[in-house]
């Protein structure tokens, strides 16, 4: 009875391992696939957003986008291709990250290039100071000597009384 | 003064002219990477009949293409102009006038056409993937594409006052009497 009991589970039991890989296959290629469409939507802005990308906005706009970025990398275009096509219709401003050419590395080198010369105008400055004090401190008299000291305080002692 | 003084100074009148420019510009003045290129197909669904329209058929022709929708007030204002410009241009045989409707229900889009009238076609925009192909910020947007399919004007917001001048008389007009636009 048992036995028979188990044979007839059998092809049951198969069927449901089949279905059930194919299932895991599909939702591994889904994830795969959502993955590459988060990846590629947090680097696109949400033109009408503050700020915000794709992947963040709530706009509807942003999910049309999310789903024009989808259909392209199953229809097999690679995300470099997908960020040019967005680049073709909104030109650089789709971009979060502005692109590094041209004039753009302004962009990226002008926060270094001003930390390097904010640094080197303080150095300068703090330069100038250091040597004006150490001028002012060459001014200084020469530590007195004994007999002017043992003077000094005879007449304050004279004072006192 | 030393050198690096000039260049300070130098430096902080350029970050000043920029900021000025920045803050008296026009924010609707949005560069456009499309003025000049080939204007990508449009096809899908009249918004009253259903009928699909494709822009393939109207090689050869110049058109005006407005986004749109239901919620824009802005919409509201320049409808009177689209209507007017569909009179005025509609006689000639190369001009051809669409509305696309964006990001709208369809009982809403129906409801509007019905309340404020129209005189050309609309096509909806169901998957935004009409707005995303011609890089639509929001609406009203309006483009005119020429009789070789190329895109020669944009411009976000409602064509009122000096801007609808300007459309009908130095874009359009050229355009259909084919001669060089004076802005171009």
């Amino acid at each position: 009875m048992k036995k028979t009991l188990i044979i007839t589970l059998i092809p049951f039991l198969l069927l449901f391992s089949t279905v059930s890989s194919r299932l895991t296959a599909t939702t591994v290629e889904e994830e795969k696939i959502d993955l590459q469409v988060r990846e590629i939507a947090k680097t696109l802005r949400c033109t009408i957003c503050q700020n915000e990308s794709i992947w963040e906005s709530q706009a509807e706009l942003a999910h049309q986008m999310r789903a024009l970025v989808k259909e392209r990398l199953l229809k097999g275009e690679s995300p470099e291709e997908i960020r040019a096509y967005f680049l073709s219709r909104y030109g650089d401003y789709i971009l979060l990250a502005p692109q590094k050419s041209g004039l753009n590395w302004l962009l990226w080198a002008g926060p270094f290039v001003l930390l390097a010369a904010g640094g080197l105008f303080l150095y300068r400055t703090l330069s100038g100071w250091v040597a004006r004090d150490g001028a002012e401190k060459q001014d200084v008299p020469p530590p007195i000597d004994d007999r002017l000291r043992k003077r000094i305080e005879a007449e304050l002692h004279s004072r006192e009384d | 003064m030393k050198t690096w003084h000039f260049i300070l100074v130098l430096a902080v009148a350029g970050l000043l002219t920029l900021f000025y420019k920045g803050l008296w510009g026009d924010p609707r003045a949005i560069p456009t990477v499309l003025i000049g290129t080939q204007a990508p197909m449009i096809s899908g669904p009249e918004v009253r009949t259903g009928e699909t329209i494709s822009t393939d058929r109207f090689h050869g022709k110049v058109i005006l293409l407005n986004f749109w929708a239901s919620w824009c007030l802005e919409c509201r204002t320049e409808h009177e102009n689209l209507l007017a410009i569909n009179r005025r241009f509609s006689q000639h045989p190369d001009f051809v006038m669409l509305g696309i409707n964006y990001q709208d229900r369809e009982k809403d889009a129906l409801e509007y056409l019905q309340v404020y009238g129209s005189n050309f076609d609309h096509v909806r925009d169901i998957k935004g993937a009409i707005s995303i192909d011609y890089g639509v910020y929001g609406v009203p947007e309006t483009f005119v594409i020429d009789q070789q399919g190329i895109i020669r004007y944009k411009y976000v917001g409602p064509l009122v006052g000096a801007v609808y001048s300007n459309l009908t008389e130095t874009i359009l007009q050229p355009l259909l009497e084919r001669r060089p636009s004076p802005s171009s």
